[in-house]
């Protein structure tokens, strides 16, 4: 089995989507030259040129997966890693407009969305995600997985940024009979589609990939994986999760329930009967916050936002917490190193 | 007709036969899929040399006209007159002498036939409430919904034909120069022109990588040594990429490279390119007022 990468092929997006998605990658691509132009100064064309061709033939690359299956690495936040997050904006936007021009691999109208998908939401996830587990002195073993868990994260944000463009189009485009004019999935099908493929499939794929060449350049070139002077700390991650939160009213425009998701009422109205097993376990599990609703807000937008926070929040804990644990798992490696060291390192290198 | 430089084009010939028993290994695998993006290319620029409609145009005017089909296709509602459209492109893929065979085949099966597998389940009542048409009890199929996969379909095939019209009859320099003209910033036509050079000289190495290990191994390696194996070239491949930026660039500065890029791209406009952007703005109009007529 060999699966490609995510595109979004022309045709799918009608043109409310895909011209505001232009323009909004206009002044993206404007800052990111300019912020560009600053730091990498005359040396921008060869190596974004260089990063670009590299982001393109990063996608050629089979990687075995499970089973005999291969797939497909964007390399998104491993350019943003090597690059810094900008310079990844123009590399990876400069390598879907020769996917489009020169392969036929992407669509001209799409393109903006393709950009936004792959070459903003991807690399600014995975960066800023690196960048937050890997902390400021990161050891070489912190450093992998940090870029794993970007990586893969990276690439499920930008599954359901993808998702959310295919899920609005039935909503905005129809027939007075209701059919679709454009991807024909609601929302409550494409999200969970695009991020159930991505979280199963393509995000190990990619953070297969990071890991094993962030491990190897950790090995022999480790100044590739010095932090950036551009990026600015952690402020962009903030910010981008602010917006994602307070975006995530949106899903209360989703009628019904998310496919495969059913309970088993619905179940029952859709086919006609509750399965056994379903019913006896069905129970089983009281979440704290059932369908995303917050006990004692009656309004379902509110509910909706605060269950965002919660859920971030808890994100953010957990990811701190491996960060921590791994810091101190590195202290207690260096701790011991210095002590089975007989000198310092001062005489070591006299 | 200009074909690539003799150095740029690779062997792409299958030096090593195929493993006997059990299908392509993963390094010929990976091989074969280079050769074949870089054949694409070659084949590209040798379509897009042809004495055809579209490749005499200016190629400013190519992209502007072709994109603005694309738009309309997208806005388009009538599955009658995206048909149309496909009839359009098939006219202008003959017109341009590119083989409306290769050219059909191509748009069916890369885009068609993928739009057709992720729409079909949308016909299904469950997706799409509607006048059942074919009744299958829980599968039963809707009009409204049978009808939002002829669309998507169609759509996608009519886009994906124009876009690949771009792709076949215009060569990537002249892409380029249309890009210039049209007040492009020369840093980014200078880097597209640049990572497109790089790309067949990578592809080339990661063709040689993946033919060696081929030639190399006498039997299938676990999943897990793949892996090692391909993320090791790949940070191979990042770090040979770096270096040469820094070939690039000393060998730019040795030539006097100063950071100023003076564009060199004077193109002009006659009667035919002219003739051709009113035909295309009159057809466009045309095909949204018919659809706006018969379209849902």
């Amino acid at each position: 089995m060999d699966i490609v990468a995510m595109h979004i092929p022309d045709g799918y997006l009608g043109p409310q989507t895909y011209v505001i998605l232009w323009i909004v990658m206009i002044p993206i691509w404007a800052i990111a030259a300019r912020k560009v132009k600053r730091t990498l100064k005359a040396k921008q064309i060869p190596l974004l040129a260089l990063g670009a061709a590299f982001s393109f033939i990063i996608m050629m690359f089979n990687v075995p997966v499970i089973g005999g299956s291969t797939g497909h690495a964007v390399g998104a936040t491993l350019i943003a890693i090597i690059l810094g997050p900008w310079a990844a904006v123009i590399a990876i936007s400069i390598a879907l407009v020769i996917q489009a021009g020169l392969f036929g691999d992407g669509g001209i109208t799409a393109l903006g969305a393709n950009c936004f998908n792959m070459a903003v939401v991807a690399p600014f996830v995975g960066y800023y995600l690196y960048r937050f587990i890997s902390g400021d002195a990161p050891s070489s073993r912190r450093r992998v997985v940090a870029a794993g868990i970007g990586a893969y994260v990276a690439l499920v944000a930008a599954a359901i940024v993808a998702g959310i463009m295919f899920g609005i189009q039935p909503y905005i485009a129809h027939t007075a009979s209701g059919q679709a004019l454009y991807a024909p999935y609601k929302l409550g099908v494409a999200v969970p589609a695009m991020a159930l493929e991505h979280l199963l499939f393509f995000g190990w794929v990619e953070a297969i990939a990071t890991m094993g060449i962030v491990a190897a350049l950790a090995k022999s070139e480790p100044e590739l994986l010095q932090m950036k002077p551009a990026a600015k700390p952690l402020r962009w991650l903030w910010a981008g999760m602010a917006v994602l939160i307070l975006l995530t009213p949106i899903g209360v425009l989703a009628p019904g329930t998310a496919w495969g998701e059913w309970g088993g009422e619905e179940l029952d109205s859709l086919v006609g009967y509750v399965p056994a097993n379903l019913e006896k376990v069905g129970g089983l599990w009281k979440a704290a916050m059932p369908d995303y609703a917050t006990p004692g807000v009656s309004n379902t937008m509110l509910g909706y936002l605060i269950a965002a926070i919660v859920g971030a929040a808890l994100c953010v804990g957990i990811g701190w917490g491996v960060g921590a644990l791994l810091a101190r798992r590195r202290g207690g490696e260096v701790g011991s190193a210095a002590e089975a060291s007989p000198d310092p390192p001062a005489a070591q290198a006299g | 007709m200009s074909s690539p430089c003799p150095c740029c084009r690779p062997d792409i010939t299958p030096a090593i036969p195929r493993r006997r028993g059990g299908g392509r290994s993963l390094a010929r695998k990976t091989a074969d899929s280079v050769a074949r993006a870089v054949t694409d290319v070659l084949q590209n620029e040798e379509l897009a040399a042809l004495p055809g409609l579209l490749q005499r145009l200016d190629p400013r005017i190519k992209l502007l006209t072709l994109g603005l089909f694309a738009v309309t296709a997208s806005l388009v509602h009538s599955v009658w007159v995206l048909i149309a459209l496909i009839g359009v492109t098939i006219v202008l893929a003959a017109a341009s002498r590119v083989g409306v065979g290769s050219f059909e085949r191509k748009v069916w099966l890369s885009a068609g036939l993928l739009a057709f597998l992720v729409a079909a389940p949308s016909a299904l009542r469950v997706f799409t409430p509607g006048t059942v048409v074919v009744p299958l009890g829980p599968f039963s199929l809707t009009e409204p919904g049978l009808m939002g996969v002829a669309t998507l379909v169609t759509r996608v095939v009519a886009s994906a034909g124009f876009a690949l019209l771009v792709v076949w009859t215009m060569r990537w320099s002249d892409l380029l120069k249309a890009l210039s003209a049209m007040r492009l910033p020369d840093v980014v036509v200078a880097t597209l022109a640049m990572t497109q050079k790089q790309i067949l000289t990578l592809l080339r190495t990661v063709e040689q990588i993946h033919l060696a290990r081929e030639s190399r191994t006498l039997t299938r390696g676990s999943a897990r040594a793949d892996r090692a194996w391909v993320t090791e070239r790949m940070a191979f491949v990042v770090r040979k990429s770096m270096k040469t930026a820094d070939d690039v660039y000393d060998a730019m500065l040795s030539r006097g490279f100063t950071g100023a890029m003076p564009s060199l791209v004077r193109l002009r406009m006659r009667p035919r390119d002219w003739a051709w952007s009113a035909a295309s703005v009159a057809l466009c109009a045309a095909i949204l007022y018919v659809d706006r007529m018969v379209g849902p």
